[in-house]
């Protein structure tokens, strides 16, 4: 049996920056524009894919981009910001050129059915909605939303991978401490981070229901019931992700 | 199809959670004396994959207002966070019991979470979440034991965790509890037809950390034999289920007439 | 490594995602995955029964996740405990991939039309033995691309993922980023062809999809031979350009130098997504202009 006060006593303050990161994720979900199987029918704005795989897309590429920076970089700052940049390129690539597609192959302009105005370009959108639609394609105020979201998730993601290989790396008293570029450790923690993460973003996915366009959108009004309810659900996690990772220093680098 | 004979919740929950238990215990225990015996943990996977599958079948039956993979990805996730905390631990032979109850606990607790906080609707989302958790645990702890030969924590992180197995299991895994459900969708479906397909996509996630296994030949061989026996005998079930269900299976030919379509 | 070589490295990478973009989209396309599946699985319930593949096994990025899990599953495996060579061991393990991924879709298509028989829905076993195996292949060149990219990064570019759960990673980014982009084109347009062309689908048309082709009936195939004109390689375009763009920024400016260079590399990667998003509003403002309103500006009676 392994010491738990030993493990979970320094980490405190790691605990809640996990738990901070998987509140982020969650309010990150709220932001992406997201259209589900309406969107791919051009029937619906946003991104024609389902809330959890796109935030799981985005989020994914930022994990990606943090663990290698991470390897190369242990600033807290660079970390999380490569995080948040990895998940916004996703992002920001995959929305051009779903809007090549729905300008030039389906000959539809981006345009929003739940704001009479753009809050960013103030363009007139009703007038653009096609009949018997909910408006399509990707509108700048959806594609701004959008970004904010991948940077939020990136960045909550990069805050658990951050905070999970610093206490794979703490110096407990009695063993090695583990270095960063420890490849066991690197593993645990982003399979930690990766169940972490889905988890995470599909308890807002049953907050949105469906669609969401993004801030715009009425139902952006609900975040704060799935904020809450992530930080909550945090809470155990990263006290058993805190364990976990923290006790691979006890059975040691292998 | 209401005339059909359905296999009651509790008796698949007895049959996974304790089928499941008890043979990766037989696998823990037996694979000391001889690693030949860790095809038990690939059995208790397959038990475990059925009672998931039904467990996701009962849930997802309500509208989850998200697609169907998202509840067995959430399942695994929940299954290997807790996973990995039971065996770090390092309890020796508690740790996969432990493991399991952390995982139905995570499970009751983001349930809860989702049925106070966030609203949902759905009457039975505290026992289902739940139940999703342990069997994604099960399923975890099962096709661990296959590849590692042990369920020692350095081990597992070697054998498992370093090599990257575990999203072979992850996504594996999750696939046999979802896929039934996400690809029998339909008013007709049917809850046998269901569970021989969750079988089917057991065999093939064993078949698949049979051949990653480090147990040594002997192992190798007979979890991969196992797990394409497992295959080979649930497709077939599923194929006779589907002929049976469908309207008709024919070779080739049109579409049906107006008169037929009356 | 040399900044030149591993600039070679990234070229490569960039060339086989784009190859895993577009074989992602088009494999989708053949078996009517994810999206647009919706409506040939709603088809049927409206009366209009068809002889489409109805490839249901997940959503795409699970469905990915999965197949380029297996395929360097079984590469690793090979590599490790048989001493394969790395490129003979990744077609193997693409081809144990595509074999899973062919037992899967038929699972799928069974399932999905034998629970539909109330709405009379056939299951047409040519359809089957014929587009399986189209669908495999594609699957074999994703899981091969893959592959290729995630094997690269971990033993060129020395990213610290093990190489099956960065393929993993990959696998449900190519699907995520296929699912949101060449499925529209395939959703939208090709299953929709004989709705006017410039609108998006009118809701109360759900489920009227196209059923007959240029001779006989349309099935998979004719919907591959229609995206793979434009939806599939802007797939490509779409997925090279994350994996591309994510690895490029650090390369720039690299990391390990200084934290200054870390700061830089995000700024660069800032820059691109500004860059990317004033050309999205640029073409709203374009396509806005070029194609005219739906509807007449009827004063402020019209709401949204």
């Amino acid at each position: 049996m392994i010491d738990l006060v030993g493990l979970i006593a320094p980490n405190i303050l790691w605990i809640i920056a996990i738990i901070i990161g998987g509140t982020l994720i969650s309010i990150s979900v709220h932001f992406i524009s997201v259209g589900g199987a309406p969107a791919a029918m051009a029937q619906a704005t946003g991104i024609g894919t389902g809330t959890v795989m796109l935030a799981a897309g985005a989020g994914i590429a930022g994990i990606i981009a943090a663990g290698a920076v991470m390897d190369l970089n242990q600033n807290l700052g660079v970390v999380l910001g490569a995080g948040g940049v990895g998940a916004m390129v996703m992002l920001a690539a995959t929305m051009i050129v779903a809007t090549w597609i729905y300008a030039y192959g389906v000959g539809v302009m981006p345009v929003s059915a739940k704001v009479k105005y753009d809050p960013i370009t103030k363009y007139r959108q009703d007038l653009y909605v096609s009949q018997g639609t909910e408006g399509h394609g990707i509108p700048t105020v959806a594609f701004v939303s959008s970004l904010l979201g991948g940077l939020l998730g990136g960045l909550g993601a990069a805050l658990a991978y951050y905070a999970l290989m610093k206490v794979g790396t703490y110096a407990y008293s009695g063993v090695i401490p583990l270095d960063v570029h420890n490849l066991d450790l690197v593993a645990v923690v982003a399979t930690f981070t990766i169940g972490f993460f889905f988890i995470n973003s599909v308890i807002p996915s049953y907050n949105i229901v469906g669609t969401i366009e993004g801030f715009h959108d009425p139902k952006f009004k609900r975040w704060p019931k799935a904020a809450v309810a992530s930080f909550l659900a945090s809470i155990p996690l990263g006290i058993v992700a805190v364990i976990a990772v923290g006790a691979l220093a006890f059975v040691g680098g292998l | 199809m209401t005339e059909q004979k359905m296999i009651p919740p509790n008796t698949l929950m007895a049959v996974g959670a304790v089928g499941g238990l008890v043979c990766i215990y037989l696998a823990y225990f037996l694979s000391q004396a001889n690693p030949i015996f860790v095809f038990f943990g690939a059995l208790g996977a397959v038990f475990a994959s059925i009672w998931g599958a039904d467990a996701v079948r009962r849930i997802a039956s309500y509208g989850l207002g998200t697609g169907v993979p998202s509840i067995g990805l959430l399942a695994l996730g929940m299954g290997i966070i807790a996973v990995l905390f039971g065996l770090a631990l390092d309890i020796g032979p508690a740790g996969p019991i432990v493991a399991f109850i952390v995982s139905c606990a995570i499970g009751a607790i983001i349930g809860i979470i989702s049925k106070k906080v966030v609203g949902m609707t759905i009457p039975i989302m505290v026992s289902a979440t739940t139940e999703i958790a342990g069997a994604g645990a099960l399923l975890i702890l099962g096709l661990s034991i296959v590849i590692a030969g042990s369920l020692d924590y350095g081990i597992v992180v070697k054998e498992v965790i370093r090599t990257g197995f575990i999203m072979m299991i992850y996504i594996a895994g999750g696939m046999a509890m979802l896929h039934p459900h996400n690809s029998n969708l339909g008013p007709d479906e049917t809850q046998d037809r269901l569970l021989a397909l969750s079988a089917e996509k057991a065999g093939i996630a064993v078949v698949l950390s049979g051949f990653a296994s480090v147990a040594g030949m002997g192992a190798i061989a007979i979890t991969v034999l196992i797990g394409i026996i497992i295959w080979y005998v649930y497709f077939g079930k599923y194929y006779a289920l589907v002929k049976r269900d469908a309207y008709k299976v024919v070779d080739t030919g049109l579409l049906p007439t107006e008169e037929e379509m009356q | 490594m040399e900044p030149l070589i591993s600039m070679g490295v990234l070229a490569l990478i960039g060339a086989a995602a784009t190859i895993a973009g577009a074989s992602e989209d088009l494999e989708s396309d053949v078996g009517s995955q994810s999206n647009a599946n919706s409506q040939v699985q709603l088809a049927p319930q409206m009366g209009y029964v068809h002889r489409i593949y109805n490839k249901a096994i997940a959503g795409e990025p699970v469905s990915n996740g999965l197949m380029c899990t297996v395929g360097s599953t079984g590469a690793l495996v090979l590599i490790q405990h048989f001493g394969f060579s790395p490129l003979f061991a990744l077609v193997i393990g693409a081809l144990i991939a595509a074999m899973v991924h062919g037992s899967y879709s038929v699972t799928a298509i069974m399932g999905r039309e034998a629970s539909q028989a109330r709405f009379k829905q056939p299951i047409y076993l040519d359809l089957i033995r014929s587009h399986t195996p189209v669908i495999m292949a594609f699957a074999f060149l994703t899981t091969f691309s893959v592959e290729v990219v995630s094997y690269l990064l971990v033993t060129s570019l020395a990213h610290p993922f093990p190489f099956v759960l960065l393929s993993f990673l990959w696998g449900v980014v190519v699907g995520s980023v296929g699912s949101a982009t060449g499925d529209v084109h395939l959703g939208a347009e090709r299953q929709f062809q004989q709705q006017p062309f410039g609108e998006g689908l009118n809701a109360s048309q759900s489920g009227n999809i196209v059923r007959k082709a240029e001779s006989g009936l349309r099935n998979g195939i004719d919907n591959l031979w229609f995206c793979s004109k434009f939806g599939g390689p802007m797939t490509g375009v779409s997925f090279g350009m994350v994996v591309f763009l994510g690895t490029w920024i650090i390369l720039v400016f690299d990391p390990a130098k200084s934290v200054a260079y870390g700061w830089l590399s995000n700024l660069l990667g800032l820059l691109i997504v500004t860059v990317l998003c004033i050309w999205n509003w640029h073409i709203e403002k374009e396509t806005r202009e070029k194609y005219g309103p739906f509807k007449e500006d009827k004063g402020e009676e019209v709401s949204a």
